[in-house]
């Protein structure tokens, strides 16, 4: 390669110059307060004056277009795009493919032939409209109520209130430390408030995540206090702050909170298999975790590949219905995940 | 830093009745003010303060049971004591160690490959500049995140157990270069990389976006410096970047130590399920105390397991929690 040995020890003292502004950054981020969000330490890093090093590069050593390492990249991050993408694919793929085809040479990357099979006994029966039914329920209340919950108790932890804020943070964080665990959860829910098959045994263990609880206080602690001083000064009482000046100030990150809580509440399965045993009311993922059993089932059955239902098939168009909803508001929804995790990853 | 800004604030509070006073005719109190100011915000937070009590607080107090020979017709609290017998019982067991080693084993590996791929993605997408393929790509990884347990242990059996007893892709793969298929359900020895590569599926573009807003923070003049010297871009990568990322990493790093005690319960449990040819490597506790509450019904066992999970998990979060608080003051609300 072009690097010759006083590139060499150049780039070594460059390091170790930087090493020193390191050092730096971790001691002034002990010291002085951040100016913004950001949340990362690194931001500390303009505090952090930078020493150039002595050697200065050759001069006459000009850009150069492209380099080995920015071909390395595009190749490893699109190598990974394929990684995440082709599983999901497959999934697509294989639900439009005929189930004989599944059956008979397995799943592949194109649908041939073209089927429509699987949707169509899937939206002829009442069972997925019951469990989207079942799903949009749990992800809209539940939404719903953790946003409304998590907003305004993160608000009276972040407004810094003497003697209120402070405990209340440390009532809050502590059920990150130490849990019950599952056993006394099953018990509360099913032999104390009797929620045994009520969609609510679905939202309410998992109503408040404490991860964004740290997202919004860590939000609502940027707001201009000015703003908040003049409305007391005007006469405004803490709820008439919270409701007409916090909450409109804080759309953007009630709308990741929203977002976190909604896919979250999607997702779940694991307190529906808990609770709801009553086929009626399984939410989606519920049915698609029965339909997977089903079809482990069926496949274990000697000689059945060869006339069987369309399981295959069914189970991949189920698959499709249950993550298209998301797959549809993630292009729009996507940057407000990224600034969601960017304001509250290194707090969690 | 929160001191600082308490005090300015108490400055603000003390300030605003004198000013009030100064401007209309009523006069409150201070006090009085700052007293039904509370009222309100304790009533803002009454919701919350509810559900952490029933949710998270009243569990606590039901771990009890642990010490208790658990019947349901008296319920938690009148059910007798029987001491030590349900943590006898689970040692006697002869699981504890398997699925401790297990649950240490399989997030050991989760967190090295997790952090290792997001930090070597954050990296690499810092360095594309044609703006149309790098957003599409940094969309493409960071979707799996959003993809539930359920349907990622459809994606596996697509991948591995294929359909109508056809091999499925990976042993087609296999197959090309004139491997013998893997019957891979029966086969527990690889299930703890398949586990992993799993994980980092969902979790490599989770990080990467994590890393990627560390390398946001650090400011252009560094690598101006480092062009100025002549640096290449891996050289930069390599001498600049990666080392301002360690801050970042080490918190992540510390934060994932602290919850190794608990594995990924809904991942592991959608993927494996009741499959027992496959406990030796991937049978965790918390799958574990899930199996045993619902095939054996036993509460006071799984309580006992629930309990002593609990409490080594605390110990280590907390462990966690302090490290991480030196090294940066700043992150945690308290």
């Amino acid at each position: 390669m072009s690097t010759s040995a006083s590139g060499m020890s150049a780039s070594a003292t460059a390091k170790s110059s930087l090493d020193t502004v390191v050092a730096d950054q971790t001691t002034a981020g002990a010291a002085t307060a951040f100016p913004t969000s950001a949340g990362s330490p690194t931001s500390a890093l303009t505090a952090g004056k930078l020493r150039r090093s002595p050697k200065q590069g050759s001069p006459g050593r000009g850009k150069r277009n492209i380099e080995p390492f920015t071909v390395v990249s595009y190749i490893g991050v699109g190598t990974f795009g394929l990684f995440a993408l082709i599983p999901l694919w497959m999934i697509i793929a294989g639900s439009f493919t005929a189930e004989s085809t599944l059956a008979k040479s397995g799943y592949s990357l194109f649908p041939e032939p073209f089927s429509l099979d699987a949707y169509a006994s899937i939206f002829t029966g009442a069972a997925v409209f019951e469990g989207y039914a079942a799903t949009l329920f749990i992800t809209v209340i539940g939404t719903v109520l953790s946003l409304s919950a998590t907003a305004s108790l993160s608000w009276v932890i972040a407004r810094r209130m003497p003697r209120i804020s402070k405990p209340l943070a440390i009532f809050a964080y502590i059920p990150m430390l130490f849990t019950g665990g599952l056993v006394p959860l099953y018990l509360l829910v099913t032999q104390v408030l009797h929620l045994k098959n009520s969609w609510f045994s679905v939202i309410l263990p998992h109503m408040m995540a404490p991860f964004l609880i740290f997202v919004a206080v860590s939000f609502f602690r940027q707001l201009p206090e000015e703003i908040l001083d003049s409305a007391k000064v005007d006469g405004a009482g803490e709820l008439r702050i919270f409701f007409q000046i916090v909450l409109p100030l804080s759309k953007p990150i009630l709308a990741v909170i929203a977002l976190f809580y909604a896919v979250s509440y999607w997702n779940e399965w694991f307190t529906a298999m808990l609770f709801i045993s009553d086929p009626d009311k399984y939410p989606l993922q519920l049915m698609l975790q029965n339909l997977i059993a089903n079809v482990t089932n069926a496949a274990e059955l000697p000689g059945s590949s060869a006339n069987v239902a369309p399981v295959y098939q069914l189970r991949l168009a189920l698959t499709v219905v249950t993550i298209g909803p998301i797959l549809l508001a993630y292009p729009f929804a996507q940057r407000y995940f990224v600034k969601g995790l960017t304001l509250g990853a290194t707090k969690g | 830093m929160s001191k600082t800004t308490t005090a300015s604030r108490d400055i603000g509070r003390k300030t605003t009745p004198a000013g009030k006073a100064a401007g209309t005719a009523s006069r409150k109190r201070p006090s009085r003010r700052s007293g039904r100011d509370g009222g309100l915000l304790l009533l803002l937070a009454a919701p919350g303060i509810v559900w952490f009590l029933v949710f998270c607080y009243a569990p606590m107090a039901g771990l009890v049971v642990a010490f208790k020979s658990f019947d349901v017709s008296k319920g938690i609290f009148e059910s007798p004591w029987n001491g030590l017998d349900n943590f006898k019982y689970f040692i006697a067991s002869g699981d504890a160690p398997h699925i401790v080693m297990n649950t240490l084993v399989l997030n050991v590996l989760f967190l090295a490959a997790t952090l290792g791929a997001g930090l070597a993605l954050a990296i690499m997408l810092n360095e594309l500049r044609a703006r149309v393929f790098k957003k599409f790509m940094q969309s493409a990884i960071f979707f799996p995140y959003f993809v539930s347990p359920i349907v990622v242990s459809i994606i596996l059996q697509v991948l591995l157990a294929g359909a109508g007893g056809h091999g499925g892709a990976a042993n087609d793969v296999l197959g090309i270069f004139n491997l013998p298929e893997v019957s891979w359900y029966t086969e527990p020895g690889p299930w703890p990389w398949i586990l992993t590569i799993v994980k980092v599926w969902q979790m490599g573009g989770y990080m990467s976006v994590i890393f990627l807003a560390a390398i946001t923070a650090i400011p252009e003049e560094v690598y101006e410096a480092g062009m100025l010297d002549g640096a290449s871009r891996a050289r930069m990568a390599m001498s600049i970047t990666l080392p301002l990322l360690k801050p970042t990493a080490a918190i992540l790093l510390v934060l994932g130590v602290g919850r190794i005690f608990y594995g990924d319960f809904g991942t592991i449990f959608a993927i494996i399920g009741d499959n027992g040819t496959l406990f030796s490597t991937t049978d965790v506790i918390d799958t574990y105390v899930f199996r045993s509450l619902r095939t054996i019904g036993d509460f006071g066992t799984t309580a006992a397991i629930g309990l002593f999970q609990s409490v080594v998990g605390f110990i280590l979060v907390t462990a966690a929690v302090l490290v991480q608080r030196r090294y940066s003051k700043e992150s945690s609300i308290l």
